[in-house]
């Protein structure tokens, strides 16, 4: 196992190399200037040339390409154009933030899609399998930011119920946390939980209708054995890479809901970099993103193994 | 005794604005503004943009900064004397004004904090006439200037980028790294990255004597509220909803439909700040057919300034010909003109255009964009083929400073026309803004810089928005605002170019 962990970490490495060269290259070709965002709308070219200058603008491009990779084999990736601090560091204090969102909603998904699933495929046919699945289908169309602003309204500035953004870290306050989270992750699980419980709902009809369940029945077993244990259990696989993907997908999405939801994360920290074209962050946090997707990959690939017995890792 | 009376009946006056709220003045309490962005610096001397002037104005002052007409006026100098060749400014310090980290200022601060703006700040042009700066008395600066510069104390106190006086220990730190320390009402307490900026009571803060209420970026800055945050909340509706859920007590900048909305409602309290803006559309007149005269005429004369400005500021815009705001005492009717089909299609007759595709590229904000799709509906009417290039700011402006890949660039002019005359020309001196020289523009930038007089000032920045009008060098379509909300709980909040939080309180 652990040689297997070993080699598929090292195969990541090319991969990010890959996703870094592209990222450097697309933003090379992409205009735009950070000084401009520094400096107001009738700057002179002579204090827009300066602070290029100071930024390190001016250099060509293999000279700053041999500066980014030399600065990332020394576990460096640079600093910031315009935040005025490292982009690790800006990247480091912005990640529990992101972090805690996306575990919440991974939660939120994978709690209410599973057993949201596992409910249509038990009811098939019947009111409830109807009921979820449009419900599934519903989650899967609404565009988030939509649903933030309408959850915004709602249930913040009409029930007072929630904040209608900001955030507060956990170790500061746990109950603000949890009020200012729960919106916003739940907006970004909307789309997931769809996913999720049709995914588990088509797995499970497959595993219901398969001649062991059948003998479990026959031998008596309670219902809820035969589908938490028998029929869950064995329909999980496609379910687990769903929600590696879902990881993933969450992350991206959280760029969308971190800016709705005014809350300063990683999404939040690379949109404005974007926009400001601040190179190295955005190139800093691809690569952040990327590394992430990778691990989940490999802890995906790890969990078959634990799932399913018959998986065996090579 | 007719002056005497005067100024007994102004010193009446003064007494009752300056007491009457007081009954009603509260002590205490935390204002949360709402702000589209964060700012960029929350070193004075590194970024010009506004959001960073909305916060960086409440922790740092200036010598001179602007009253609520922009006009110079003495913050933290008690005063200067010119020379009589108007070369050397000899600016008295006030005695009492304390740094947020407990220290004196001094004028070895000044010197230190002027010295590093004129040789790195983010507007530092602004000082380029100076030749040097000494401290000459500990509580006395002398600057001498290379030539005359009747715009000297205006570029002093421009907020553009605030020539802020910070401790000579921060003003050795390169720009863009010296901490949030300065000598305004409020004082740095913490900056969470993306989330906010929070500042707090400087307990220590002795409001200019010289003063008695708030004027402009000077003034008496009595400050009533514990702290304030600056919240950054990019999504328009997001910013809303934190108004109206009672998150926020200021919206810096909401939409229309949302202020006619609230208009009614007594919760809240609409401020709607015009003029905030004046929009502008620049031509290229390093290409074809933005280099001849009779295009640019043609074209002043095809548009419809109100039709545009309607459309794309709904109920917060003003037509205004001047170059500069209404209130200003250079402000004149001189560049007026009248939509006239028949005569735009006789001067593009004249000029080289054949009916070839025009680039006009524009930000990718709702009212620039709309602002270019209604010129382009109303240039087609004579001819001119337009096509639109949106993208964003960092690109627009980064294609609008070059000679190549546009023809025409719309934006707002903000802080210009509040400043004054030498800061309108001076976007135009060179070429800069339009690509190529004018000898005229370049006559009067000199001229009006030398020029001491206002009346004198006058009359070169009439002659200036004379040749503006006549050549269409630039087209001025109009003033914009902005709309502020506020709940009503925040009381005496006068809109300015910043959200001024010193004078206000929290009932």
């Amino acid at each position: 196992m652990l040689s297997f962990i070993i080699r598929r970490a090292a195969a990541s490495i090319p991969v990010l190399l890959l996703v870094s060269l592209i990222t450097f290259g697309l933003l090379w070709l992409v205009p735009g200037d950070p000084a401009a965002i520094l400096l107001d709308a009738s700057a002179t070219p002579e204090a827009l040339e300066r602070v290029r200058r100071e930024l390190g603008l001016d250099q060509p491009f293999l000279v700053r390409m041999g500066q980014w990779y030399w600065r990332i084999l020394h576990g460096d990736l640079g600093n910031s154009l315009l935040l005025n601090r490292s982009v690790a560091s800006a990247i480091v204090e912005r990640l529990p933030v992101t972090l805690s969102l996306t575990a919440l909603a991974f939660v939120f998904a994978a709690l209410v899609g599973i057993a949201a699933g596992v409910t249509a495929a038990v009811r098939h046919g019947r009111a409830a399998d109807q009921s979820v699945m449009m419900l599934a289908l519903l989650g899967l169309s609404i565009p988030e930011f939509w649903l933030g602003l309408v959850l915004i309204w709602g249930l913040a500035v009409g029930a007072g119920l929630f904040p209608a953004g900001g955030y507060v870290p956990f170790s500061e306050n746990p109950v603000e946390w949890a009020r200012h989270v729960a919106l916003p992750a739940f907006t970004l699980a909307c789309v997931q939980m769809g996913f999720i419980a049709r995914m588990t709902r088509s797995s499970m009809l497959e595993v219901l209708g398969q001649d062991f369940i059948r003998t479990a029945r026959a031998k008596g077993l309670p219902e809820s054995t035969l589908v938490m244990q028998h029929g869950l259990a064995n329909a999980m696989v496609p379910v687990v890479t769903v929600m590696g993907i879902m990881v993933g997908g969450l992350l991206g999405n959280a760029v969308v809901t971190e800016q709705v939801f005014a809350i300063p994360g990683v999404g939040r920290l690379i949109i404005g970099a974007v926009l400001s074209r601040d190179f190295p962050v955005i190139q800093g946090g691809l690569l952040y993103l990327a590394l992430i997707y990778l691990v989940v990959n490999l802890i995906v690939d790890v969990l078959y193994a634990v799932i399913d017995p018959r998986v065996r890792l090579g | 005794m007719k002056t005497m009376f005067s100024r007994f009946a102004l010193a009446m006056a003064a007494a009752v604005a300056f007491t009457a709220p007081a009954m009603a003045q509260k002590q205490g309490g935390d204002v949360v503004i709402a702000m589209t962005q964060a700012p960029p610096s929350l070193d004075p001397h590194a970024s010009s943009a506004q959001v960073a002037r909305n916060v960086n104005l409440h922790m740092f002052e200036t010598l001179y900064a602007r009253d609520e007409n922009a006009k110079p006026v003495p913050d933290l100098a008690e005063g200067a004397t010119i020379s009589p060749d108007g070369l050397t400014y000899v600016f008295a310090l006030r005695k009492d004004v304390k740094f947020h980290n407990g220290k004196m200022m001094g004028s070895a601060d000044v010197a230190a904090s002027l010295e590093r703006f004129r040789k790195g700040g983010a507007s530092a042009a602004l000082l380029a006439a100076i030749d040097s700066i000494t401290a000459s008395g500990p509580n006395e600066v002398t600057v001498k200037l290379k030539s005359v510069q009747s715009t000297f104390l205006g570029n002093l106190s421009s907020p553009r980028s605030p020539i802020a006086i910070i401790p000579a220990e921060e003003a050795a730190k390169p720009i863009g790294q010296a901490s949030p320390i300065g000598t305004g009402p409020f004082k740095f307490v913490e900056y969470k990255p993306d989330s906010h900026v929070k500042i707090e009571k400087f307990a220590d803060y002795k409001p200019n004597p010289a003063y008695k209420e708030r004027d402009g970026f000077a003034g008496a800055k009595i400050v009533y509220l514990n702290s304030v945050t600056f919240r950054f909340i990019p999504e328009a509706g997001a910013r809303n909803a934190a108004l109206e859920s009672g998150q926020v007590q200021l919206n810096e900048t909401s939409d229309s439909p949302t202020a006619k909305r609230l208009k009614d409602n007594p919760a809240f309290t609409v401020i709607p700040v015009l003029p905030f803006s004046m929009q502008v559309v620049k031509f290229n007149h390093a290409q074809a057919p933005g280099s001849d005269a009779n295009f640019r005429r043609a074209v002043a004369l095809a548009i419809d300034p109100e039709e545009i400005m309607a459309v794309s500021y709904p109920d917060i815009y003003k037509l205004d010909y001047a170059w500069v705001y209404g209130g200003s005492a250079y402000h004149s009717d001189r560049g007026k003109w009248k939509t006239d089909i028949a005569a735009a299609k006789a001067e593009l007759a004249k000029s080289g255009y054949k009916g070839e595709k025009l680039a006009y590229i524009v930000d990718n904000t709702r009212p620039s964009v709309d602002v270019a799709t209604v010129m382009q509906q109303q240039l087609a009417q004579i001819g001119v083929n337009i096509d639109i290039k949106v993208a964003d700011w960092p690109t627009v402006s980064k294609v609008g400073f070059t000679d190549e890949g546009w023809n025409f660039w719309t934006h707002g002019f903000g802080i210009e026309p509040f400043e004054g005359p030498a800061s309108v020309i001076a976007p135009w001196v060179k070429g800069v803004s339009q690509r190529k020289t004018d000898p005229v523009i370049d006559g009067l930038f000199d001229k009006i810089n030398t020029e001491m007089s206002v009346e004198g000032q006058k009359k070169i920045f009439d002659q200036f928005q004379d040749h503006m009008s006549k050549e269409a060098v630039a087209l001025n379509i109009g003033n914009y605002g902005l709309f502020q909300i506020a709940s009503s709980k925040l009381k005496n909040f006068k809109a300015y170019r910043i959200p001024r939080m010193w004078g206000v309180w929290l009932d």
